[in-house]
């Protein structure tokens, strides 16, 4: 009985988000693809090497061969040493952790360097006059390093930064749908047409259309503005809806004939609010209650009021869910028209009074 | 089977009506449309199960389960709800049952053949997530085997002597099993302690007098009789009685 409803409950209910890039900008070296790709850069890099100087004495050949096995040791004990070290630098900040990768990369090849020379000069024991390529080769090498160090190292912080910023612009945007569009409005919904559709057919379809506009001006891009004619209609789809739900516990006195149709208006500014005086306000309250919208034209000035009843009594920890949609709302009136658009709430007893207001634009009719 | 329908839409109601019914041999004897309806109906028709609905004005679905187990024989419940982010996990791990809505039909049958009661641990359990609302908008009381409901707003004060908190309200007295620490904890932002055995809501709260030299009572708007402040309860509630006035 207690998974009676747990695949639906594992769904919608604990699943925990954990972000697919993590916070370490250094890529994570033990992983075989990683590995694959550094020989892949380090043996491109030999390539370069190799075809770089202008007189050779051997065959270039030979020369990639030489330079190969230097620079994919060089390369691969960097990575293992990375690989390892991660977890370590993982700790440090930013700064920190890229100067002491970058260090890493020049020890090691500057150790490889050492042991190179020490190994050809012992299988060439013979020939110790050439031991003055020492300091030419050693300089060459940490030159070298230093140089492709500093661009890997700085490739991988911008490619991070770029994940990172990726991400981030994502979970905006699922944030933003989610705070103009609430679940239980969608359910509620969605139950309401079920019940409708055996014994109203008529209604049940004019309910999906509803919501189906609903929801075309929910996705929209709500940077736009639309006329005030299309917000009233959006608002009114959205408390047909509802009305079906709650029947005559919700009811709606509209006084907007002051207000020019033509006006322009934030995109879905005002269906949020009224969800939210439904939500936090009607459907507390046993009877239910009416909402009043009043608008009226001042001085070029739009101000839309809406009233709504609030139960007498609520609990601390329930004012503040509705901060989201009002924040959001707030932040795009002014965005769009600076310091004039406005909104302000305001409780009274058991009234909630929200107020907006925003100078007149007259939308602008295409020929 | 009998059952009870809680829901405060009708449509919901009228649904889970033709699916329970459709289900073979369930019998719908009552719908309520809130908390308090769901259990003055519950008195009268003895459901086995009730179909609650979590979201409910006045009183939320969790808070009249919480009454209704304080019944001799309390029907099983099954929540329902449209939506309820945190809720879900705390349900399941308390073995309790609910539905999505809207409700399939044999998920509806099959949650009907296994209903099971709600206790109150489970109850303050699930009441303690985040959707919920943490507080009961009433007291409830047993009297002769029927609920007795008083709204917290007509409570003036609660009184612990050495075995029962008794609760003044607008309409007399109830004694009551809660401890005075846990309704302290409950409603403590609108009742205050006043001394050791008492809670006085703060809205009735009317003055400060001298009872004798050195100690202290209150006068509590609707009632006659006088509380004694207690020495170490009198910096806060003189407190409070400056915060109101002003």
């Amino acid at each position: 009985m207690n998974n009676l409803s747990s695949d639906s409950g594992k769904n919608s209910g604990s699943n925990k988000n954990t972000p697919i890039v993590d916070d370490f900008f250094l890529p994570d070296f033990c992983n075989v693809q990683m590995v694959f790709s550094v020989i892949l850069i380090a043996e491109l890099l030999s390539i370069i090497l190799t075809l770089a100087p202008l007189d050779t004495n051997g065959t270039r050949w030979e020369e990639l061969g030489v330079i190969s096995l230097f620079v994919q040791w060089v390369a691969l004990i960097s990575t293992g040493v990375l690989c390892i070290a991660r977890a370590w630098l993982k700790k440090l900040n930013d700064t920190l952790a890229a100067t002491a990768s970058y260090l890493v990369l020049i020890s090691t090849t500057t150790i490889i360097s050492e042991i190179t020379y020490w190994t050809v000069r012992w299988l060439t024991v013979a020939e110790t006059a050439r031991i003055d390529w020492y300091s030419d080769f050693l300089w060459r090498n940490l030159g070298i390093s230093a140089i492709v160090s500093a661009v890997a190292l700085r490739y991988f912080y911008v490619q991070h930064q770029w994940a990172h910023n990726l991400e981030a612009k994502s979970q905006a945007r699922i944030q933003a749908l989610q705070s103009r569009i609430r679940p239980h409005f969608l359910f509620n919904s969605l139950n309401t047409i079920a019940s409708l559709t055996r014994t109203q057919p008529a209604i049940a379809e004019e309910a999906i259309e509803d919501l189906a506009d609903l929801f075309r001006g929910t996705l929209a891009d709500t940077s736009y503005e639309v006329s005030l004619s299309d917000e009233w209609e959006l608002a009114r789809r959205y408390l047909h809806i509802e009305g079906l739900r709650m029947s005559e516990r919700l009811r709606v006195e509209w006084q907007v004939n002051d207000l020019p149709e033509d006006a322009l208006i934030p995109q879905l500014t005002l269906q949020p609010l009224l969800e939210n005086a439904i939500y936090h306000g009607l459907e507390h309250i046993l009877g239910g209650g009416t909402i009043y919208i009043n608008g009226k034209l001042e001085n070029d000035l739009i101000t839309i009021t809406i009233i709504n009843p609030v139960p007498e009594y609520t609990h601390p920890s329930q004012r503040t869910g509705n901060q989201m949609a009002q924040e959001n709302i707030k932040q795009r009136l002014s965005a769009v028209y600076g310091s004039k658009g406005k909104l302000i709430a305001e409780q009274t007893g058991n009234q909630y009074q929200l107020t907006i207001q925003f100078p007149y634009t007259q939308i602008q009719v295409r020929e | 089977m009998n059952i009870l329908i809680a829901d405060d839409e009708p449509l919901a109601r009228s649904r889970l009506k033709r699916l329970a019914e459709e289900s073979g041999d369930i019998h719908v004897v009552g719908e309520a449309g809130d908390g308090k309806e769901t259990l003055l109906l519950c008195e009268k028709t003895n459901p086995d199960v009730i179909l609650l609905d979590i979201r409910m004005p006045g009183m939320n679905g969790l808070e009249t389960a919480y009454h209704l187990s304080h019944l001799d024989n309390p029907p099983a419940i099954i929540f329902t709800t449209a939506f309820s982010e945190h809720a879900l996990a705390a349900f399941d791990s308390n073995a309790v049952d609910y539905l999505l809505k809207p409700i399939r039909q044999d998920r509806l049958a099959q949650a009907l053949k296994k209903a099971r009661t709600v206790n109150r641990a489970q109850l303050i359990e699930l009441s303690k997530n985040d959707d919920a609302d943490h507080t009961r908008s009433h007291i409830s009381a047993q009297i002769s085997g029927n609920i007795y409901l008083v709204p917290i707003d007509e409570i003036y004060f609660f009184q612990a002597d050495q075995k029962y908190v008794t609760v003044r309200h607008k309409q007399g007295e109830v004694i009551i099993d809660d401890s005075l620490k846990s309704l302290e904890e409950e409603f403590g932002d609108r009742f205050i302690r006043i001394h050791r055995n008492a809670l006085v809501a703060k809205a009735h709260l009317d003055r400060l007098d001298k009872a004798a030299p050195g100690q202290w009572s209150v006068k509590i708007r609707g009632v006659d009789d006088k509380l004694e402040v207690s020495r170490r309860h009198m910096t806060i509630v003189r407190k409070l009685l400056k915060n109101t006035a002003k």
